[in-house]
């Protein structure tokens, strides 16, 4: 059961890779056909999981995972209808297929620990989820924009040429994720330290992973890297012509940071989110 | 029924025959109507663009058919026959199908996949429509080629990609910016070529075009001449340039008259934002290093070329997909066309059991005279749909059959079965051949009502 949306994100993943090789409109219509079906299939696993448990499954690092990929294919369907624009599928779907394998083979949701609960606590996972989502996206724009960036620059028109939208508009595709997940970035974190905070005073009190959650715990460590380095492209762009491709390599290095915080350190290193 | 295709095309006419056989120039109307009065065609669609002026029509004898299509060709544009006849070239039946086919897919263009044939042919057949001169065969076969047009356009890459150097610096731009209304060009240098390509990037709603020149008379000039643009002295420069996003460099000027270090000193008030320069001055206008600017996307004159050229060699490989779509649709075509052959028998076939029919209710009359008037209408009705019924499958058979000898074979049997006449069906059924071809008329008494 829980093996179903994965195969159906191959499937898209699949459809996709066919569409911008052949940019058919039949192909391009059941890419998204295929996806909109991972989508929901996803949709059912995660609301009977919630079912199962009685609260939605974000808390442990392989049930965030789902969620994360869950929020991402909805984004990016989202991104695809507003601006009939397919060509991004192609470097999206990889991403959903290797993460969502995770959940696929470690079926079963994490217990949820005693602590973790209150309104805050939804709201900084969930915000941070759909952070990384927007990052996700823009990192996938970004890349697009240095492929095409580079066609033009070496006066060589070819496949990208032919595939993507224009580069002002990849930047201002890019610059809009961008802005949208700095603010859930920014929630999430002021959120998770208030919760924490609490935490430490009241019911978290005697959890060890409660008392670890400080800047020397390497996610949060790296949380706040992310941050600054999303803030320092924001205001590059804005400030200092830092636009286009430099803009994009930094939408790359943040998301590459961020990746490296969702998975390895939750699963490895992290003392104080290992829930 | 016959396909016959006549034509001259830019493959076999030299231009100034082309030139002389003008259909679109005399009027295709008056063309069709003078076609339709020789009586050599049943059918008739004209095709006339300035790359072709070609007839396609239905006709019983394609050979006789032929020589007076010439005949016309030469007849109607007032060019002798013998100046025409070597240059003609002519197809039959399927053959027809797959030129039009080649012809609606850009394959048969001057410039490979070019878009505006599909709308001239759109065009003749519409003619051909309000002439009345378009029939069931025509009227297929270029709906068939409508499609085929949309297929290869959409299903390939023939269509795709620039071959002109102003397309290209358009497509250029346009993959930079986007949308290209509200962006701001300038013109510098007040000559020839920098106002061609300007007028070509004005129909895209710009904001703003400046032409720059060191004669400001010249620059006011050329910016009248466009028509919407403004003029600036060439002390501005660097203020116009701070303020555009294309800039067309077309000055006659011996060595380069922005440098790389100019440019960059251009690019720091404006952010980064980019910069599309089109450089077709020969001399260049503009240093080559100045490409090396992040954000600033330089091409020249040659650069274009080269993009020209590589669509057009990205076009030719996309040659055989098309022509894979072309067959794909004269197959489909074909088989439709020969199911017509059935369609004499067909008709024969059900004005004999219609007769049948007719017969045996006369010659019942007087017995069915003492019914009701309902009950008499219910007997013809009945009596209608048994021979329906009958006919129906048989029918399907027919039509359904693929080569013409099996179509052949079995209307022989047919015939002599139930002593059809040899005589084909009659003009009228061609007119509503497809699908309901001779469909069996309801009995009607002749008025009066019951005696």
């Amino acid at each position: 059961m829980n093996t179903v949306p994965l195969a159906l994100y191959v499937a898209a993943l699949v459809a996709y890779g066919w569409h911008f090789a052949q940019r058919t409109a039949t192909l391009g219509r059941s890419a998204t056909t295929l996806l909109v079906a991972a989508a929901l299939s996803h949709t059912f696993f995660i609301g009977m999981q919630t079912m199962a448990i009685g609260h939605v499954p974000v808390a442990g690092a392989t049930s965030a995972i789902s969620t994360f990929v869950w929020l991402l294919a909805l984004s990016y369907l989202y991104i695809e209808m507003t601006t009939d624009e397919r060509a991004m599928g192609v470097f999206i779907m990889p991403l959903l297929v290797a993460l969502q394998a995770i959940p696929a083979f470690r079926p079963g949701v994490e217990d949820r620990a005693a602590v973790l609960q209150g309104p805050l606590f939804g709201v900084h996972v969930s915000s941070l989820l759909f952070a990384y989502a927007s990052f996700a996206l823009a990192c996938v724009i970004g890349i697009t924009y240095v492929l095409l960036f580079k066609e033009i620059k070496a006066k060589h028109l070819g496949f990208f040429y032919a595939r993507l939208p224009s580069l002002t508009v990849l930047d201002r595709m890019n610059q809009r994720a961008i802005v949208i997940g700095w603010i859930f970035l920014t929630i999430g974190i002021i959120v998770g330290g208030i919760w924490a905070a609490q935490a430490r005073g009241g019911y978290g009190a005697g959890d060890p992973r409660v008392q670890a959650m400080s800047l020397e715990d390497p996610k949060i460590f790296v949380a706040l890297v992310c941050w600054i380095v999303y803030s320092f492209e924001l205001f590059a762009a804005r400030r200092i012509g830092w636009g286009g491709r430099r803009a994009a390599y930094l939408s790359a290095l943040g998301f590459l940071i961020v990746l490296f915080n969702f998975v390895p350190i939750s699963y490895f290193f992290s003392k104080s989110h290992n829930f | 029924m016959q396909l016959l295709l006549v034509g001259i095309s830019h493959r076999t006419a030299p231009v100034d025959l082309r030139e002389r056989i003008d259909f679109q120039a005399r009027g295709i109307a008056d063309a069709l109507r003078a076609l339709a009065d020789r009586g050599s065609a049943r059918e008739a669609v004209v095709v006339s663009t300035c790359n072709r002026a070609e007839l396609y029509v239905a006709c019983d004898e394609a050979a006789a058919t032929r020589q007076d299509l010439v005949r016309f060709v030469s007849d109607f544009n007032g060019v002798p026959a013998i100046d025409v006849a070597p240059h003609v070239y002519d197809v039959t039946d399927l053959d027809v199908a797959r030129h039009l086919f080649r012809v609606a897919a850009g394959l048969d263009s001057l410039v490979m996949g070019e878009p505006q044939i599909l709308g001239q042919v759109k065009d003749a057949h519409v003619s051909a429509t309000e002439a009345h001169t378009a029939g069931p065969v025509l009227n297929r076969l270029f709906h068939a080629s409508f499609a085929v047009g949309k297929r290869v356009r959409t299903e390939t890459g023939l269509g795709s990609g620039a071959v002109s150097v102003s397309f290209a610096a358009v497509a250029l731009a346009r993959k930079i910016f986007g949308d290209l209304s509200g962006r701001s060009v300038a013109v510098i240098g007040a000559g020839e070529m920098g106002k061609l390509t300007a007028l070509h990037m004005k129909s895209h709603a710009l904001k703003r075009i400046t032409i720059v020149s060191r004669t400001m008379a010249h620059a006011a000039r050329t910016a009248e001449a466009i028509g919407g643009a403004s003029a600036a002295p060439w002390e501005e420069l660097d203020a116009v340039l701070g303020s555009s996003d294309i800039v067309i460099s077309a000055t006659g000027a011996a060595s380069p008259i922005l440098t790389k270090a100019h440019i960059e000193s251009v690019m720091r008030p404006r952010r980064n934002r980019p910069l599309f320069i089109i450089d077709i001055a020969m001399p260049r206008d503009v240093e080559a290093a100045a490409g090396e600017i992040e954000q600033v996307f330089l091409y020249n004159i040659d650069d274009l070329q080269a993009t020209v050229r590589e669509n057009l060699a990205r076009r030719a490989s996309e040659v055989a997909r098309a022509e894979a779509i072309v067959n794909e649709e004269v197959e489909k075509f074909g088989s439709w066309f020969r199911s017509r052959g059935a369609i004499p028998t067909v008709v024969a076939l059900r004005e004999r059991f219609e007769t049948i029919r007719r017969t045996e209710l006369e010659r019942l009359d007087f017995k069915l005279s003492s019914l009701p008037p309902e009950a008499r209408a219910r007997v013809d009705e009945v009596t209608h749909l048994i021979v329906e019924k009958l006919l129906l499958t048989p029918t399907e058979q027919l039509k359904a059959l693929g080569d013409t000898e099996t179509v052949g074979a079995y209307a022989e049997a047919l015939r002599r079965l139930f002593a059809l006449s040899d005589q084909p069906a009659n003009e009228h059924t061609e007119g509503e051949a497809d699908g309901k071809a001779g469909r069996v008329q309801p009995f009607r008494r002749p008025s009066g009502g019951p005696r």
